[in-house]
């Protein structure tokens, strides 16, 4: 296994606006070749925390070392080798697509043929379009890809799919994925959940300018309350089997019909000795279910997500 | 990029060509003040002289009439400001002959038929002392301090550069940045290792081009299709109008310092440049307006550098002749410069 290498080290951040604490003694690192979550609603601190690392804005306290350097000493250094993707940003309505690219370029002294970048993202017969003849998801693949005209080792993504249809949601993970298999770490605020659950090697969900759960992903599941269901149906119930299955968690019949169960498992290391009870019961079909962030979030927080 | 913008196109370059075309159209060329018509029924000598030295003025266009009704009738139509109407036997020395002309004016273009009074005053006292063969005692020396011809329109012409340069500079700078900033253009900028002070000398930069390039058209226009008389260097007037344009950018950078949205920067433009055209003296001298007012005026950016511009381009004298506008436009940039520095910031944070 190769030894990880910290790109990002965010130690006590605490950004005041006021009273307010939109950012409340945050502290998390990043490693190279990783895909970080932020997630969080709307005014949760997810973008002020981004927009620190990024170095457009100054934290109230606190340290962020990114590659290396630390942001307040290095600023011009570090953004030379990051590309930042922002929550809303428009691009010169007279340029087009290739032209924004190449000024860009010149901002960076160095730069990725524009015409390839755009191939990346099936903007190449846009190339000498304007931005405002784009679609949405158009705009948004553009916006990204924009963010590696320098090449560089860490991207950030600030909420990249919001107000995107379904499609052209699918369409930027797979986007998303591609730039992670070119070993760039991406750090990505979000704050839908499913998204999170596919794309982030490790997700920190925030709320009130503070961290409360920070986790690979698949531990912060198996680490919920009910990490895993089984739902099954059965012709027969047998007690003393059934007993045996209640061992692993609670058992609920499912919208009171008659044989149909769902056993919720309240440790993540006993869903292959459940399985195997459930089996005995020889039930005539059943599927395994998986916490889902959401769920999770729901569990930290005590509400559920929106967009507002 | 500009020329894409259309919008942009047309305050930088087609406003200031319809003024040069509107005044160029009324005062180019010609120094007449306006048309009379004319109805000489007179034979005599001094009828006829009274006819040439009328035209050999070249004060007013002249149409000849054979009634007073046609006449009256095409003053109606608002074709000619005035009648002249000379009497038969007008000039004659025989008893009860006409001693009068008559005019008619309508007293809406009282200006014309001021003008035609007064030509006719001088040319008949003359022409009475003469006929009693006296000799005027008092007379007035007009002299000119230039033996330069110029006209009206070369006075409003360096007032439409000047003009030109403040609105191009102004609302171009104050909307585009206050926009920018907006659309978050400007922070998408901020992400990248680009210095702000070498965004902000490229924006200023490449304004100053289409400077050049406005200032050159009015310039051509004025010259070439209404004769305007431009007796500087262009390499001393070129030079001053960008010093201008650097000080109306700089205004347009303070005004986006402080307007949160585009909107607001228009706004704010439009209420700085406003008063600025109509007060310090781009389409008439500003030494006309109350004197409580002209001393106020008098500071404001444009009025100097217009003082300046007019200097060069219709003097052909040193803008520094009279150091003391040079030091108000000075004392502007340096101003502008340090609010700018002070108070502008790419991002709203």
């Amino acid at each position: 296994m190769s030894v990880q290498k910290t790109v990002i080290k965010v130690k006590n951040l605490v950004k005041k606006y006021g009273k307010l604490n939109a950012v409340d003694d945050v502290s998390f690192s990043v490693q190279k070749g990783e895909v970080f979550g932020l997630l969080g609603e709307n005014g949760a601190g997810k973008t002020t925390t981004l927009e620190i690392i990024e170095g457009l804005r100054r934290a109230t306290s606190g340290e962020v070392e990114v590659l290396g350097h630390n942001i307040r000493e290095a600023n011009g250094r570090v953004k030379q080798k990051i590309g930042v993707q922002l929550q809303s940003s428009a691009y010169y309505q007279f340029l087009t697509l290739k032209e924004i690219l190449s000024l860009f370029c010149k901002f960076y002294g160095a730069c990725t043929d524009p015409m390839e970048l755009l191939d990346m993202v099936d903007l190449k017969d846009k190339a000498n379009s304007y931005v405002g003849k784009l679609s949405g998801g158009q705009k948004q693949r553009f916006s990204i890809v924009a963010s590696l005209v320098n090449d560089p080792e860490i991207v950030f993504l600030d909420e990249p799919t919001t107000g995107l249809d379904p499609l052209a949601r699918r369409n930027l993970w797979g986007l998303i994925s591609k730039i992670k298999a070119q070993g760039k770490t991406i750090i990505l605020t979000t704050h839908y959940m499913e998204e999170a659950e596919l794309l982030c090697d490790r997700v920190a969900i925030m709320e009130k300018g503070k961290i409360l759960a920070l986790n690979e992903t698949h531990k912060l599941i198996e680490n919920a309350k009910i990490p895993y269901t089984i739902s099954f149906s059965i012709n027969k119930v047998d007690k003393k089997i059934f007993e045996k299955v209640l061992k692993f968690g609670e058992i609920e019949n499912v919208f009171g019909r008659v044989k149909q169960f769902e056993l919720r498992i309240k440790n993540a290391k006993d869903l292959a000795s459940a399985l195997d009870e459930v089996r005995k019961l020889k039930p005539e079909s059943f599927t395994v279910g998986r916490a889902t962030l959401e769920e999770i979030f729901i569990e930290l927080t005590g509400k559920t997500i929106g967009e507002d | 990029m500009l020329s894409r913008n259309r919008q942009a196109s047309f305050w930088a370059l087609f406003f200031p060509l319809i003024f040069t075309f509107i005044f160029g159209l009324f005062f180019g060329k010609t120094t007449t003040v306006g048309t009379i018509g004319e109805v000489n029924k007179s034979n005599t000598q001094i009828a006829k002289a009274l006819d040439k030295a009328l035209i050999d003025s070249k004060l007013l266009k002249i149409e000849k009439f054979d009634s007073v009704d046609e006449a009256k009738s095409e003053m109606k139509k608002n074709t000619i400001s005035a009648v002249l109407v000379v009497p038969e036997d007008f000039g004659d020395f025989a008893p009860g002959s006409p001693t009068q002309v008559q005019t008619y004016y309508d007293q809406g273009n009282a200006q014309v038929n001021s003008v035609l009074i007064g030509f006719l005053n001088s040319f008949l006292t003359n022409a009475s002392f003469q006929s009693q063969n006296a000799k005027m005692v008092f007379s007035v020396d007009a002299i000119k301090i230039s033996d330069r011809e110029l006209t009206y329109f070369d006075f409003v012409l360096a007032g439409i550069l000047g003009l030109a340069l403040m609105n191009s500079s102004i609302i171009g700078i104050a909307i585009a940045m206050s926009k920018y900033r907006e659309d978050k253009i400007l922070k998408r900028i901020t992400t990248t290792p680009l210095p702000t002070w070498v965004f902000i000398v490229a924006e200023v930069l490449s304004r100053l081009v289409l400077n050049i390039f406005q200032v050159t058209i009015i310039l051509l226009v004025g010259y070439f299709v209404f004769d305007a008389h431009i007796y500087g260097s262009l390499f001393v007037l070129i030079p001053l109008v960008l010093v201008g344009a650097i000080l109306f950018q700089l205004l347009g950078f303070v005004i986006a310092s402080f307007s949160k949205t585009a909107d607001a920067a228009q706004g704010m433009a439009t209420a700085l440049t406003i008063p600025m055209m109509f007060l310090t003296g781009v389409f008439f001298p500003i030494d006309q307006l109350p004197k409580w007012l002209y001393s106020i005026v008098q500071f404001l950016p444009l009025a100097p550098l217009l003082r300046m511009i007019r200097q060069v381009m219709l003097e052909a004298t040193s803008p520094f002749d009279n150091p003391i506008n040079a030091i108000i436009v000075a004392a502007w940039i340096v101003g502008a410069l340090l609010i700018s520095i002070w108070k502008f910031r790419l991002t709203e944070e």
